[in-house]
């Protein structure tokens, strides 16, 4: 039977931006929000919005990415016909090729995608914060009698020339694309988010395919060939909360950001979108008696013996008495030994920090850094990192990094 | 052939000790009880089984097993979903020559045929009122060595209180043994001696074949219970073995029991002795991380997933969902999944079942010795 509509969640970003957090797996498989990882969000929107089939596109450290989604059971996509499928490139008869760009990585998967016969594909971005229902956005596409739709956001004009823009009419149909341009016609932002007619899309891949003058990318080659031959476009705008988590610092501020569900309007807290996730398993969380817990979120299998004060500790960190946290994101598995202080940073997971060692600082007025500590490393006792510290190897006794 | 598995498969008995505790278990069984604030009785000894590669098991249910039904699903959370055994879950009237059963001899016979067609040579049985992270391989290691008819699991403690000064016992029976060099040598059923006992844990391990011999020979003679009625008449002619546990467990006695087992885990030692060794598997419910908003207080305490505490929080177990208003102030409780203690209400030793609502303002208070209870879905 067919599918209505297929998903293609394009994962394969190093995230190089995201330095010492993305040095051993892929943008999607950093973890986020306590307990989740950024991958949790498109696959749970998914879910909740009645899409069955999913066709994750990895190339860069796929490891933890692979084990993570194995066979969809958290999601709920392990199905008899459809669920969740992890596509890495592959040789072909003819040669093999890396993905060389996000239509490209669509391209190779053709056949994938035709095993399903689906009206429309929806291509996800699998680097976003955002709850989002795609049925209503395919509502919009099918009420516009498109062909293609784009979700979009409005942006701040001062900001808007750092985003994708879709110039749309009052009908919301799309009459122009600019790139990052220097003089922005519109506000409204490309979210990366598309859904497609499956021959419209089909054609133009394999046309795009043809072109060796192409760098194979929806929006640098697709999107602007389906203006150029004036196909039916709609822009669909979204306003609920979405965020490229591709920085340090709006992955720390994303994070932040979930503390504060009744102000930011990220709200993982909502039992009627729920974000689905691979548990730990670890038993309930503790706070000792001498132990302060201020505004924070707190996973199963954490032990607070210390003051935790507006932080998110992911499942089993350990803060030992006397170790200060605050405005930190805190990944799973990391011990915070006593009196260490950490301070407005991310900590990836795994990793000691010794006794008495300080990682980041209170930013003073106009300073924004965001230290930052790679999964597994060891930082010493009475050690010194930085406000602005991306630590990559481990730090010893005593040491300071800035 | 490589194989991580035991040759043993698992029955585990969820309705024993019921009695006990008949508030608690008014909707449910012993072996869905909740306990430490996110797991199901069941949980322990169905995971140590599961870890210790026993994975054909039987859970013989006796009645009020929708909750445990609903638990256990297909078995997946303990990994359990097999071609080849897996989580087996028998309810009454399997066969019609057995209604509700009473003691463990009706039961298995009502699975004989089960039994029977299974091709692990031995069979581990068991009781859900422990909470025990339990090493079955070394148990089952011990028994093949010893060549003993059975080997029974026992603990060197007192008698619980709460089964100990019942004035009549109801249903089920409890056992001590007198064990020389390793062998029983007597069973004592519901003995009132104070005092260190070897105290039964109620974990059986026997060949299969020799099992169902003993169950088909006492089935047609009318026999009730596997202890006082097979083994305790027959000790000089078998090779009954006790096997001494000594780590931690949590045994559910009654209410007052079930509050201070679930107090013990927020000491730290405590909850590593029960959760250290492997891990502990439970139905997963997708919560958000448990969320402290500004002006919230929380001392001691061990919380699941899903809570949200805005209220003063001291010496308690909170269980997933929970939800502590502001102003609200908790002591020394016990709140199950759901519970939600309104606006500046107050509420000191109590154990809430699931779902229970304090509303705003109200006050309600137990004693250390006699905590109150407040049953499923109640709103105060």
């Amino acid at each position: 039977m067919a599918k209505e509509m297929v998903a293609m969640l394009l994962a394969g970003g190093q995230g190089s931006r995201l330095y010492a957090l993305t040095q051993k797996l892929a943008k999607p498989a950093v973890p986020f929000g306590g307990k989740y990882r950024i991958i949790d969000f498109p696959l749970s929107n998914c879910v909740n919005s009645g899409i069955d089939t999913v066709g994750i596109l990895t190339q860069y450290q796929p490891l933890v990415l692979n084990e993570y989604i194995g066979n969809g059971q958290p999601w709920d996509l392990d199905r008899l016909y459809g669920g969740v499928h992890v596509l890495p490139p592959y040789q072909q008869a003819e040669g093999s090729d890396w993905y060389k760009g996000t239509a490209n990585a669509i391209y190779q998967n053709i056949s994938f995608i035709e095993r399903y016969d689906p009206q429309y594909v929806i291509i996800l971005s699998g680097d976003q914060i955002c709850k989002q229902d795609y049925s209503d956005f395919l509502r919009f596409h099918k009420e516009k009698e498109a062909e293609f739709s784009v979700a979009v956001m409005e942006v701040p004009w001062d900001e808007a020339s750092r985003f994708g823009l879709m110039v749309a009419d009052d009908n919301d149909r799309i009459t122009e694309f600019q790139e990052k341009p220097k003089n922005p016609k519109s506000n409204l932002a490309s979210m990366g988010i598309y859904i497609f007619n499956w021959d419209i899309l089909k054609k133009y891949l394999i046309e795009d395919e043809a072109d060796p003058n192409s760098q194979n990318d929806f929006g640098n080659n697709i999107i602007p060939n389906l203006l150029r031959d004036g196909r039916k476009m709609y822009a669909y705008h979204f306003d609920g909360y979405w965020k490229d988590v591709g920085t340090i610092s709006s992955l720390w501020e994303a994070n932040m950001e979930v503390l504060d569900p009744e102000h930011s309007g990220i709200d993982i807290f909502d039992e009627n979108w729920k974000i689905y996730s691979r548990n730990s398993g670890m038993t309930g969380h503790k706070i000792s008696g001498d132990a302060v817990v201020e505004n924070s979120m707190i996973t199963d299998g954490c032990r607070v013996k210390g003051n935790v004060k507006h932080s998110i500790l992911f499942a089993g960190v350990k803060v030992d008495p006397g170790a200060e946290v605050e405005d930190a994101v805190v990944m799973g598995g990391t011990h915070i030994k006593a009196g260490a202080v950490v301070k407005h940073c991310i900590v990836a997971e795994n990793v000691v920090i010794g006794e008495n060692a300080v990682v980041g600082a209170m930013p003073g007025e106009g300073e924004s850094g965001v230290a930052t500590i790679g999964a597994g490393i060891v930082i010493g006792d009475n050690a010194k990192i930085g406000p602005k510290a991306m630590v990559r190897e481990n730090v010893k006794d005593g040491e300071e990094q800035w | 052939m490589v194989n991580h598995n035991a040759d043993a498969l698992g029955i585990i008995f969820p309705n024993s000790y019921d009695n006990l505790v008949p508030e608690l278990v008014s909707e449910r069984l012993m072996a869905s009880i909740p306990f430490a604030s996110r797991y199901r009785m069941v949980d322990f000894i169905l995971s140590s089984m599961a870890n210790c590669g026993i994975d054909n098991i039987s859970i013989i249910v006796r009645k009020n097993y929708h909750s445990l039904m609903d638990h256990l699903g297909s078995g997946r959370e303990w990994d359990l979903v097999r071609k080849n055994g897996g989580l087996n879950i028998v309810p009454p009237f399997a066969e019609k020559t057995v209604k509700v059963y009473n003691g463990r001899v009706e039961a298995l016979a009502s699975i004989l045929d089960f039994l029977k067609s299974q091709k692990e040579k031995y069979v581990v049985m068991t009781d859900a009122n422990i909470a025990v992270n339990f090493d079955f391989k070394s148990l089952i290691a011990a028994h093949m060595e010893s060549q003993a008819d059975v080997t029974i699991v026992y603990t060197e403690s007192e008698i619980p209180k709460g089964v100990r000064d019942k004035e009549t016992v109801t249903g089920d029976l409890y056992y001590t043994f007198n064990i020389e060099d390793g062998q029983v040598k007597e069973i004592y059923i519901n003995s009132k001696e104070k005092g260190i006992q070897n105290l039964s844990m109620n974990i059986y391990i026997m060949e299969r074949a020799f099992l169902i011999d003993q169950i088909e020979k006492a089935f047609v003679k009318g026999q009730v219970y596997f202890e006082r009625d097979i083994l305790a008449p027959q000790l000089d002619k078998l090779n009954v073995r006790g096997y001494k546990y000594e780590g931690y467990m949590a045994l559910i006695c009654d209410m007052r029991g079930y509050f201070e087992e679930n107090m013990k885990l927020l000491e730290d030692e405590n909850l590593d002795a029960l959760f250290e060794g492997n891990p502990i598997y439970t139905k997963i419910r997708d919560d958000n991380p448990t969320r402290y908003i500004n002006g919230s207080r929380a001392k001691n305490i061990m919380a699941a997933d899903g809570c949200v505490i805005e209220g003063d929080v001291e010496n308690s177990i909170l269980f997933r969902g929970v939800k502590i208003g502001k102003g609200a102030k908790v002591r020394n409780s016990v709140l199950m999944q759901g519970t939600v203690v309104e606006e500046n209400a107050t509420v000191e030793s109590i154990i809430t079942d699931k779902n229970v609502t304090i509303t705003k303002g109200k006050e309600v208070k137990g004693t250390d010795i006699f905590p109150v209870y407040i049953a499923k879905h109640q709103v105060v």
